[in-house]
């Protein structure tokens, strides 16, 4: 087995090159996230009493699968700002645990973690869509139905009352309830669009992940999913009030119908937004 | 294939792999079924972390209307009721009717059937009894508490037993417990009611179902208490057969007998007798049943009947006065009219439109020297106008304008809308009359009588109920608390009619300072203590006590003195012989001193009468508030617990779902499991493409 110390050129560098050769990189991950295990606990509960949709499981499976993938190439010594980073963030959610509401201080552990994994990250391997995963491995869409449900409602409402009275049709709107032809139609809280929203940002995330795109390019691009996230779920509720006025209805199926279409209309255009421009052709010049 | 033949070679790669290069797909179709395996494990991950469903049993038990579903266990019978006969003996002007009901257990496991159903507002419940095969057991009365706690331990130790208790003067509910399969069971209620004549013409009505009362739970601010009662969707027929037959014994020949709800064969009209059987003829369990009749030339069987207990005991009198005709005055005084109209989910549709045919005759029908003013109420309400305006005819126009672009839907909060009619602004020097126009579906009537009393005094407030199945207790008791009338429209038809009347009646009262005089009777416990004007053509009603001094048959007269629109008017009725057959008047006193009693009870709430409602239903044997009837089987029949099921009640004929609170269509996003297949697949797809330097997915090729 190697020794715990290699040969270093400085007693600085002695200490920084302090490589922990005995517990891999995987290994550490795995401490820091054991550091961070009351909150991993308040999410588990919040998972097993039905009080979030357990959506967050399915951003933490998409990141375990992509870090497994990539441990082979994980560095042999972390880089020493995102670990500093990820001590603060962990003292900080430690803390948080007294004072500040569980969401918050485990929003503060997962870029604890964040910041842990990109210590270990390949230079070339953007950072910001794996913390965006780990993000959204948090219990986050009831909050977020909670806080912005509302204003996404009356707002997905009122441009919807608009887009119906565009094509002749008398719409109006009424807190984030809508009479069209007379008839009454809700858009309550599952109608938000805050599922979608989720949705389109894991999409984003594990897009340009996999994808390679640069993290300034992934920043810049993430309003725009916000922008077609909202414009998917005004013309999904559009096309769903106006169905739904009809004297007879709209069956559950069609309804189920256009809101997978639509979603899947979003994460197209998503997918086409983040996307990474392809260099792969160059890859064998690289390598070789 | 091309993509495939371009990906780095897996045996170039030094790199130590979690996962071995070599498990990677290599071809497009190796890819895809990864891509479908991972996805279904994805589902699989989703359908095992699903949210957890609330346990039934810690549910709350529901305290409004709501849907039938039909359970899924064929053991349990869901229907028990299988029918109600109705048989009715009006003789003169008392009725005495029977209701049979009919409950038997088709199913496999032991069942307690509640069943929660109407009865007239003028009803004396004063006898039960329960059929159980062979067996007769005669119901008993007791404190409701207390009828309550026996019922419970009937239930428990397995024997078959009865309660009915009145939740409201005009609904009851049955409880019949241990109901073993393939048992049969009858129940058969008795009651008796004054039937008085109306301008002329008798009407008997026996209401059939329950409509779905807006009630707002205790743990929203509600105060009062109603069962909860389960509905059938619209235009669902109930499984429940329903028949009634009625005789009709009056002193002169009877004529023009006719019923406006259901279609009837009559035999023996223009007679003595006459005998009223219901065709079989679709949905008659859904509606009032209502019966008109007149006496031949005109006349009316009023006038003073006298009850001799032959044991000693009490002996009672009932006096009916036929009013005068009215006359119209020669001057009618501008009046403020504030209308006040329920637009409510229950109200949606065929009653809602017949509403707004009585509105254009009613506000059609105002003077220009009028003012009025439009108040419209669901789950909130608004007025047309912040202060009453004339009733010129462009604001007649405006405001039919604006009740026939009501649709109806929403809750049913009546008592703030009072409220604000009483805080409305009023000139001085011009009376009110304030309309009221609901289908009467609340359970707040105590409430709403005592705002009336306290805060409407001044006004006069008429009620309207509009429909098949209308709350009459609510509708009445507005009428007594608001020094007003009670109308029940049921088809627009009657609209303009009954805009008439009220037109009539307000402008000119029949009899003002009525007093009543005894002459030759040593009379006691007279009810009313004072007599209110008479504003249409309904009879004065007295009832009361009278002390038998021995001798021969009382010696004695009714002296009845008012004032008419052309002047003073006095009417003479003799005492006739006391009849010791006449029972029912005994009950009718009771039932009328117990309606006196609710009345005080309510303008104060609480329960301040409970001791003497309580003490008279128990003297009397009559089903009261706090007295209820059990019938307990002494015998031991169940071997285990017995399931509780409701009986579902129709929809009253015209009530829409929405009455109950139908479904309201929303967008709401797909299942998030299909959703996140749908991203998943995205994904999968993402990460079959060619990757970008830096990707994860794909890992660069190493240098040889």
């Amino acid at each position: 087995m190697a020794a715990a110390i290699t040969l270093v050129r400085s007693p600085l560098a002695a200490v920084t090159a302090c490589r922990p050769v005995l517990v891999p990189p995987l290994g550490w991950l795995a401490l820091q996230a054991l550091a961070l295990w009351p909150h991993g606990r308040w999410i588990a509960q919040r998972l097993r009493d039905g009080s979030d949709d357990p959506l967050g499981l399915a951003a933490l499976a998409v990141l375990a699968v992509l870090v497994l993938r990539l441990a082979p190439r994980l560095r042999l010594q972390p880089v020493l700002p995102w670990l500093g980073a990820s001590i603060g963030f962990t003292l900080a959610a430690t803390a948080a645990l007294v004072s500040l509401p569980p969401l918050v201080a485990a929003l503060l552990a997962a870029l604890a973690m964040a910041c842990a994994l990109a210590a270990w990250l390949p230079a070339d391997v953007p950072r910001t869509p794996l913390a965006g995963l780990l993000v959204l491995a948090l219990p986050l869409v009831a909050s977020l139905q909670f806080y912005a449900g509302f204003p996404l409602r009356a707002v997905t409402a009122q441009l919807s009352a608009w887009g119906l009275q565009a094509v002749g049709i008398d719409a109006a709107r009424s807190g984030a309830s809508m009479t069209v032809s007379g008839q009454l139609v809700i858009v309550d809280a599952p109608c938000s669009g805050v599922q979608m929203a989720w949705l389109a940002y894991f999409c984003a995330c594990a897009v340009a992940a996999i994808g390679g795109a640069r993290d300034g390019r992934f920043l810049t691009r993430l309003p725009g999913v916000g922008l077609l996230v909202l414009a998917g779920n005004v013309v999904r509720n559009t096309v769903l009030v106006a169905l739904e006025a009809r004297p007879q209805g709209l069956a559950p199926w069609a309804h189920e119908a256009i809101g997978l279409a639509a979603l899947a209309a979003v994460c197209a255009a998503v997918v086409a937004l983040m996307k990474a421009p392809r260099r792969a052709a160059r890859l064998p010049e690289i390598a070789r | 294939m091309r993509r495939a033949s371009q990906d780095p070679d897996p045996s170039s790669t030094s790199t130590p792999w979690l996962f071995d290069e070599s498990a990677r797909p290599r071809t497009r179709l190796g890819r895809v079924l990864w891509v479908i395996a991972m996805a279904l494990a994805a589902a699989l991950l989703l359908v095992a972390w699903l949210p957890v469903e609330a346990a039934d049993t810690s549910a709350q038990p529901a305290e409004g209307p709501y849907f039938h579903v039909k359970s899924d266990d064929p053991s349990i019978d869901a229907l028990p009721l299988k029918g109600t006969t109705v048989e009715v003996r009006i003789a003169g002007v008392i009725a005495d009717v029977t209701v049979t009901q009919h409950y038997r257990n088709e199913g496999q496991r032991p069942i307690e059937a509640r069943y929660v159903f109407p009865g007239s507002t003028k009803s004396a419940v004063h006898a039960m009894q329960v059929r159980l095969g062979e067996r007769v057991i005669t119901a008993q009365i007791r404190e409701k508490q207390k009828a309550r706690l026996e019922f419970e331990t009937a239930k428990r130790e397995g024997k078959t037993a009865a309660l009915l208790e009145q939740e409201r003067p005009n609904v009851f509910s049955m409880n019949v417990a241990n109901i073993l399969p393939g048992d049969d069971v009858q129940v058969e209620l008795h009651y008796t009611e004054l039937i008085a004549p109306d301008e002329g013409r008798y009407g008997f009505v026996f209401p059939t179902v329950v409509g779905p009362r807006y009630h707002r739970p205790s743990t929203a601010g509600g105060s009062s208490t109603f069962p909860a009662t389960a509905h059938l969707p619209q235009g669902v027929a109930s499984n429940t057969a329903f028949d009634l037959r009625l005789e009709l014994a009056a002193p002169l020949p009877v004529s023009e007998v006719r019923s406006p709800s259901h279609a009837i064969e009559v035999s023996g009209e223009g007679t003595q007798r006459v005998q009223v059987e219901l065709k079989r003829e679709g949905m008659r369990d859904n509606r009032d049943f209502i019966l008109d009749y007149r006496l031949a030339g005109e006349q009316t069987a009023t006038g003073l009947m006298l009850h001799r207990d032959p044991d000693g005991g009490e002996n009672f009198f009932v006096a009916l006065v036929e009013p005068p005709k009215a006359i119209a005055p020669a001057q009618i005084n501008p009046r403020d009219y504030i209308f006040v109209v329920d637009v409510s989910g229950s109200m949606h549709g065929y009653p809602l439109d017949t509403a707004k045919t009585l509105l254009r005759h009613l506000i059609g029908g105002l003077r220009p020297t009028d003012t009025f003013n439009v108040m419209l109420f669901a789950g909130s309400n608004r007025v047309l106008h912040e202060t009453s305006v004339p009733a010129t005819q462009v604001n007649i126009e405006r405001a039919i304008a604006t009740i026939d672009r009501e649709g109806g839907g929403g809750g049913t909060e009546l008592v703030p809308a009072l409220r604000r009619v009483a805080a409305l602004p009023k000139a001085a020097d011009v009376s009110r009359t304030v309309i009221v126009v609901t289908d009467g579906y609340v359970t707040v009537e105590n409430e709403v009588f005592r705002l009336i009393r306290r805060n409407l005094g001044e006004a006069n407030v008429f009620a309207f109920g509009i429909g098949s199945s209308v709350n009459r207790h609510l509708i009445e008791g507005i009428a007594r608390a608001g020094q007003g009338e009670p109308f029940v429209v049921t088809k627009p038809d009657q609209a303009a009619a009954q805009a008439e009347r009220l037109r009539r009646m307000i402008e000119a009262p029949v009899l003002t300072q009525l007093r009543a005089r005894f002459e030759g009777l040593d009379i006691y416990d007279v009810i009313p203590q004072q007599l209110p004007d008479v504003l249409g053509g309904r009879p004065v009603v007295i009832r009361g006590k009278w002390r038998d001094h021995g001798g021969a048959a009382p010696q004695g007269r009714l002296v009845l003195e008012g004032r008419t629109a052309s002047g003073d008017y006095q009417a003479v009725v003799e005492a006739p012989v006391s009849d010791e057959s006449a029972v029912a008047l005994k009950h009718l006193w009771a039932r009328e001193r117990i309606a006196q009693l609710s009345d005080e009870e309510a303008l104060v709430g609480g329960e301040s009468q409970r001791e003497p409602i309580t003490a008279l239903g128990l003297q009397y044997g009559l089903l009261t508030q706090y007295t209820s009837f059990i019938a307990v089987d002494e015998r031991v029949r169940a071997d285990q617990p017995a399931v509780a099921v409701n009986q579902p009640l129709p929809l009253p004929q015209g009530v829409s779902n929405l009455a109950v609170g139908a479904e309201v269509p929303s967008t709401p996003e797909p299942a998030a499991w299909l959703a996140i297949l749908v991203v998943l697949g995205f994904v999968a797809a993402a990460s079959l493409r060619r990757p970008a330097r830096g990707a994860l997915w794909w890992p660069p090729r190493r240098a040889a």
